[in-house]
């Protein structure tokens, strides 16, 4: 509780009250004690525990209909059956990833999650201060990035995912070396807040955090100084993204009401009167360039640009996910089904179906301890991964693969796979027949 | 992406207007943009080039091999290489994604200039003081130098090059036409050479002034030259398509589209340079701290940008967007000069616009009506109907700011702390101190003649780690 009274704000970091609200201290009896595999050596290798994720459930929300179905290891045979009596080119109406990794280690909740951009790594950030990397492909743990003093908020990987930066509550921001699983020495100091929101811009020679004290700064990565403020909000800024091309960002804040943590789940916002938008700003001038305001006035928690840049979504706390045409400032789709009112989740834009002409999802996780997978363009859900206990705060997609990542407040983070048509992006186009593969990732020397 | 949502006002404004920023790293004396306008190198007089990042305005790499002045600087079309000439007779060719030296080639004399060809990035063209310009083939360990003629030759009667009385004439510029197939030269006699690259023969040349020409500079496009002489004028030609095969060289002939000058108080330019789609001319002045920029179409003088506090040499202009850089030739300070576009007070509020003129509001019919929440709710999620696409990337535009695919100079996270003020060092709060001037020369003692040269990535290069690494 004194944490609590220290640093009100416990979004992303939310461990404060997970250990002293006594209805989910049964997480700690459940789960089974953290292999602490960084410590003592012992192999990492967490595959999935057949007794208890035996079963997964696949729902298709447009038929209503409802599936079993058994995916240990073992039995890889159902679904490809299926998929040979179904004609690749329709568009799927339900994704299959089913669990496929476990990593314990993490001695708090876990706050974001992300895959490198090549793909070979997953970083996770906790609420325990420290950051860990793990091989995508086996969940074996590499390196254990401690420096921050408090519970870290963000993640963000370089373009060249040679180098993570990490935001936390100790206000700073701090660049590590991946290979090498240290920190650079000086970390990037001018917020005076809790650092909520990082992403690097596309050529990694810029950074762009949103903090909890109302700023969005731009970063020099290389002079580790600030390049431009933005005279964002006037309230803690949430989420921070940059375009593909680099050359807009967009901003979000209004989440003023998490100062209280301990606001009932099904209660109003109270902050309604504030302005609780999503920015878009010129990277070149730090000009404004466009403001997001929905009508429902529902605090905006992050925000992401679509992978074509045309299109930014949004987390609110009224449990939707919007996608908004930024140009015209317009919301032009809505996505709801999970539970989203106190905590800043995460998600990400996905691929699916065949990949010539591949079909996008977003991936978003939910406080009831779910991950929903969405079509973009019909708003059905996809699928829904159960398996978390309690709320799930990050979740991203692996650049070229059919593969979640998702790290919640049970400290585990887990990876999912699809076994259906394998590739998401063209270079990797050979695996889009034989879905049933283990898991279809490149051979690695 | 953000070109959709800038004012259409702001982007049709093409020639900068106001000073919008200084760069600073050393003192720079040459500077010159990359092809795709990401990178600005600047030369200095202390021999290191700076390669500053436009968009944050920082500097991304330093280059440490000559000993005295940049005299010229030319980038590979791709962005990767880099070639640097010094006053200490030498070229550098970098290859910047290590910023090892690929090579380094020494000549005779001073060099006036360096141009890089523009697809091969191992050959290039010096020109030098007083003595033939030259072709340099670096494809070799060994280079081979190639001499290029001054003049035409005459058919039936040969000469030997010009030596014949007083001064003798030189090659004061080179530069490639677009293609590569041929280079331009400028003579102190005043006559404009166009030379075959492959037989390295003139095979046109034209006298355009009578006094030496000191600068010449073409488009990316390669089809407009701006040329500055010594009698303080500036002209400016057309170049027909040199990749067409049409094209009859020996029969061609070229005009003098404008001559730029100032008649009442006779400035003397110091350099001139062309903007990217060759509408604009710039000249920076010895005589006052200006830059006269010219319109081409008409041939005025549409512009003078001012407020630099000293006289400025290089001149460049960014090949995307409007934007001039200028060196200082006291401080080396570079100056920019761009437009402000003002912030626009309706994209802050998302409820208002921003109008010409009042618009008489009317009245939607059911604009009051009180409906019930789940209704309005239900109403809107129904009209998100309409099919939208997150994953289709559009081909960026020719000669935007397409990067992808091309060759990304890596991001040295322990680059020097450098920009500002250079001889100026923090030693504690609020402590500063000069710098010992015999500091991070240490690149001087080993072999600076090595050819290729790994520099190891970061530490030899001249950016020191950050403390406590």
């Amino acid at each position: 509780m004194s944490d609590d009274e220290r640093s009100p704000k416990r979004r992303r970091s939310p461990d404060g009250y997970i250990e002293t609200n006594g209805n989910v201290s049964h997480f700690e009896l459940a789960e089974r004690p953290a292999p602490l595999s960084g410590e003592t050596g012992t192999p990492h290798q967490n595959q999935l525990d057949e007794d208890q994720y035996a079963h997964t459930f696949y729902r298709d929300e447009r038929d209503g209909a409802r599936s079993h179905e058994t995916s240990t290891p073992g039995s890889q045979s159902a679904p490809l059956e299926e998929r040979a009596s179904t004609p690749p080119p329709e568009k799927p109406t339900a994704l299959r990833y089913r669990p496929k990794l476990i990593m314990r280690g993490h001695k708090r909740a876990i706050s974001a999650v992300s895959f490198s951009p090549d793909g070979r790594w997953i970083a996770s950030a906790s609420a325990d201060a420290t950051i860990k990397i793990w091989d995508a492909k086996t969940g074996r743990l590499e390196h254990t990035l401690e420096g921050h003093l408090a519970g870290i908020s963000t993640i963000a990987w370089s373009p060249d995912s040679t180098t993570l930066a990490s935001g936390s509550d100790d206000k700073s921001i701090r660049l590590w070396d991946v290979d090498k699983g240290k920190a650079h020495p000086v970390p990037l100091l001018g917020h005076h807040n809790y650092v909520y929101s990082l992403a690097f811009s596309p050529k990694g020679n810029m950074l762009v955090s949103g903090s909890y004290d109302e700023a969005v700064f731009i970063w020099d990565i290389r002079s580790a100084r600030i390049m431009r403020s933005l005279p964002a909000h006037s309230d803690p800024v949430g989420g921070v993204d940059f375009v593909r091309d680099g050359t807009l960002i967009v901003s979000c804040a209004g989440d003023g009401l998490m100062q209280v943590p301990t606001v009932h789940k099904a209660q109003k916002p109270p902050h309604l009167l504030t302005l609780l938008d999503s920015r878009i700003w010129d990277t070149a001038t730090g000009m404004c360039l466009r403001t997001l305001i929905h009508s429902d006035n529902a605090p905006v928690t992050s925000v992401r640009f679509s992978p074509n840049g045309k299109y930014v979504l949004a987390w609110t706390l009224d449990s939707s996910v919007r996608l908004w045409n930024y140009v015209e400032g317009r919301c032009v789709k809505t996505y709801q089904g999970h539970k989203n009112e106190r905590f800043s989740l995460g998600g990400a834009f996905g691929t699916y179906g065949d990949a010539a002409n591949p079909h996008a999802f977003i991936a978003s996780g939910s406080e009831d301890g779910s991950i929903f997978l969405w079509d973009v363009s019909s708003k059905n859900g996809l699928q829904r991964l159960e398996g978390h206990e309690g709320p799930v705060m990050g979740v991203h997609t692996h650049p070229s693969e059919p593969k979640l990542v998702s790290g919640g407040l049970d400290k585990t983070v887990r990876v999912w796979v699809s076994d259906d048509a394998g590739p998401t992006k063209e270079e990797i186009g050979t695996n889009g027949v034989n879905g049933h593969q283990e898991h279809p990732v490149k051979e690695e020397t | 992406m953000n070109l959709s949502l800038v004012d259409p006002f702001i982007l049709a404004q093409d020639c900068p207007e106001t000073l919008t920023g200084k760069l600073r790293s050393g003192s720079s004396s040459q500077i010159r943009f990359s092809y795709r306008g990401d990178l600005l190198a600047s030369g200095r007089t202390d021999g290191i080039v700076s390669i500053f990042d436009t968009e944050t305005c920082g500097v991304a790499r330093k280059l440490r091999g000559h000993t005295a002045a940049i005299a010229a600087i030319s980038w590979s079309k791709d962005g990767r290489y880099l070639l640097s000439a010094g006053s200490d007779c030498k070229c550098v060719l970098w290859d910047l994604q290590d910023g090892s030296r690929l090579r380094t080639v020494r000549f005779e004399a001073p060099i006036y200039t360096a141009e890089l060809h523009p697809s091969n990035h191992l050959l290039f063209a010096v020109s030098l003081l007083s003595a033939p310009a030259l072709l340099v083939d670096a494809s070799a360990d060994i280079p081979k130098k190639h001499a290029l003629p001054l003049k035409l030759l005459q058919p039936g009667r040969r000469e030997e090059d010009g030596s014949k009385k007083g001064a003798k004439p030189h090659t004061t510029a080179a530069a490639f036409i677009s293609s590569g197939d041929y280079l331009l030269t400028a003579t102190s006699q005043g006559r404009l050479n166009i030379i075959s690259t492959a037989s390295r023969e003139a095979v046109q040349s034209f006298q355009l002034s009578n006094a030496p020409i000191t600068t010449m500079r073409l488009t990316n496009s390669g089809r407009a030259v701006a040329v500055n002489s010594a009698d303080r004028v500036v002209r400016t030609l057309h170049l027909p398509d040199f990749s067409d095969e049409k094209l009859d060289i020996g029969n061609l002939r070229l005009e003098v589209e404008h001559k730029f000058q100032d008649v009442v108080n006779r400035l003397r330019w110091n350099y001139v340079s062309l903007s990217p789609t060759g509408e604009y001319v710039t000249a920076s002045t010895g005589d006052n701290h200006d830059i006269y920029v010219w319109e081409r179409g008409q041939g005025s003088l549409v512009k003078i940008l001012e407020h630099s506090k000293e006289e400025l040499y290089t001149v460049e202009w960014h090949p995307n967007k409007p934007l001039i850089a200028a060196a200082g030739s006291e401080s080396g300070r570079i100056y920019l000069w761009s437009i402000v576009a003002p912030q626009r007070w309706s994209a802050l509020a998302p409820d208002f616009v921003e109008v010409e003129e009042n618009v008489e509001y009317i009245e939607k019919e059911d604009e009051f009506d009180i409906q019930p929440l789940e209704t309005l709710h239900k109403r809107r999620l129904d009209a998100e109907d309409e099919d939208v696409d997150v994953l289709t990337v559009e081909p960026p535009k020719a000669g935007g700011s397409e990067w992808e695919g091309a060759f990304r100079m890596p991001v040295l996270l322990d680059i020097e702390d450098s920009d500002s003020e250079d001889e100026i060092e923090a030693v504690g709060a609020g402590q500063y101190r000069r710098k010992s001037p015999g500091r991070n020369k240490e690149w001087m003692d080993g072999g600076s003649g090595d050819e290729k040269r790994v520099n190891g990535t970061a530490k030899a290069n001249g950016t020191k780690r950050r403390r406590g690494d």
